[in-house]
């Protein structure tokens, strides 16, 4: 059943992803330069489902080095997620995910996601960003 | 799996989807349907504003901006150069604008945004009414405002707060909210045009019909403007939504990686 409803959020997030809110109480653009999109891909290590961000980390592999590197994703506000059909099961520990985002300014192993694709499903969701059409 | 269990999850999922689809997924609260709706099921925010059975306009609801650039700059609309700034408020507003203060945003340390800014940030709020008295619960911060429509006054020396002390009445179907007292701590958006504690602001709520509203918000502060100055949002009605609780203190981490002049 679980996986039943997984799928569920995550086809039910597609639909409803039109005009849905973002969640930003800080600037986007001081924190995450837009002009340095990024994509991730690695599993799951944490979840923070908290206000006033949802925060996650992935172990992201260089595929020439070996290298592991554990990256910081934001999303929007739990109650953004809520309402674009995610819940705090949708994404775990573990699961393999492909993040697209934009780079934080500081240089640091941080960037705002706003899309997660979950390698199992092949399903993309939406990230509820603070980066807004507008941010 | 047997055929009937298949069936009973893939029936499972069809409600799922299209309860999400309807209803943007309020599996929190069954929220009772009052909304008037078209012919296809959708809810026609284009109906008639209503009215209570008094006769004044019934403002009740959830609301939502349109659009996030109110948040970003508040002049969005009006044009920087509208904004009737003293010369100390533009030098302010210049420097913050670039960033690199940021980190001094009261919003982004999860302190309230204040008047005229907290309905224009990217949470919904909902406005209950009754005859003497007018609430506002914001979304935001789990926040709310107490609208006095009973007459009273306010009093000459309150103590300064980020929400203000908020009296109203009606101008036709217009709400008009008058507001004072103020801590002059507030940033009228995320670019950082300051506010003093001489700030009083005037905001007209008009329902225009069903779904749609307008704000029209006047920032009237003589320590930081040579004169009042006016603009205009719009929100929307979420007709199928309900607030619920935003704590942002819970784990804000985003400080640390915010320009601040401290840096």
């Amino acid at each position: 059943m679980l996986k039943t409803k997984r799928l569920a959020v995550t086809l039910g997030t597609l639909v409803a992803v039109v005009a849905l809110p973002v969640s930003a109480h800080h600037s986007f653009p001081a924190q995450y330069d837009a002009d340095k999109p990024v994509t991730l891909t690695g599993a799951v290590t944490k979840v923070e489902w908290m206000n006033p961000h949802i925060l996650f980390a992935i172990d992201v592999k260089d595929e020439k080095t070996g290298d592991v590197t554990n990256w910081t994703l934001e999303m929007g506000s739990p109650n953004s997620l809520l309402r674009l059909g995610w819940n705090r099961d949708s994404m775990r520990v573990g699961d393999i995910v492909t993040v697209e985002g934009f780079l934080a300014r500081d240089g640091s192993h941080l960037a705002n996601a706003r899309s997660v694709t979950l390698t199992s499903t092949g399903k993309k969701m939406f990230a509820g960003s603070s980066q807004g059409s507008e941010r | 799996m047997n055929a009937e269990r298949l069936a009973a999850r893939l029936v499972a999922a069809t409600v799922w989807l299209a309860l999400s689809t309807a209803a943007h997924a309020q599996w929190w609260l069954n929220v009772p349907d009052k909304t008037p709706r078209k012919a296809d099921g959708e809810p026609d925010l284009m109906a008639p504003a209503p009215h209570l059975p008094d006769g004044t306009a019934d403002l009740r609801g959830i609301w939502y901006q349109d659009s996030n650039r109110f948040t970003r700059d508040i002049a969005a609309d009006i044009g920087a150069d509208a904004v009737p700034y003293q010369p100390w408020a533009k030098t302010l507003a210049d420097e913050r604008a670039t960033g690199a203060h940021s980190r001094e945003d009261p919003d982004a340390n999860c302190l309230p945004q204040g008047v005229p800014k907290i309905p224009a940030v990217p949470a919904p709020w909902k406005i209950v009414q009754t005859p003497e008295l007018i609430v506002v619960v914001y979304e935001a911060f789990t926040l709310w405002r107490q609208i006095f429509m009973d007459g009273r006054r306010l009093a000459d020396n309150v103590n300064p707060t980020w929400l203000g002390y908020s009296t109203g009445r009606w101008d036709g179907d217009t709400l008009v909210v008058d507001s004072r007292g103020f801590n002059g701590k507030i940033w009228l958006d995320q670019l950082g045009k300051p506010t003093t504690d001489k700030l009083h602001v005037i905001e007209r709520y008009r329902r225009t019909d069903y779904g749609h509203m307008t704000l029209e918000a006047t920032i009237d502060d003589p320590g930081a403007y040579t004169k009042p100055w006016t603009v205009m949002e719009t929100y929307h009605l979420e007709p199928e939504t309900e607030l619920l609780e935003f704590i942002c203190n819970e784990n804000n981490q985003d400080l640390e990686h915010l320009p601040s002049s401290a840096d």
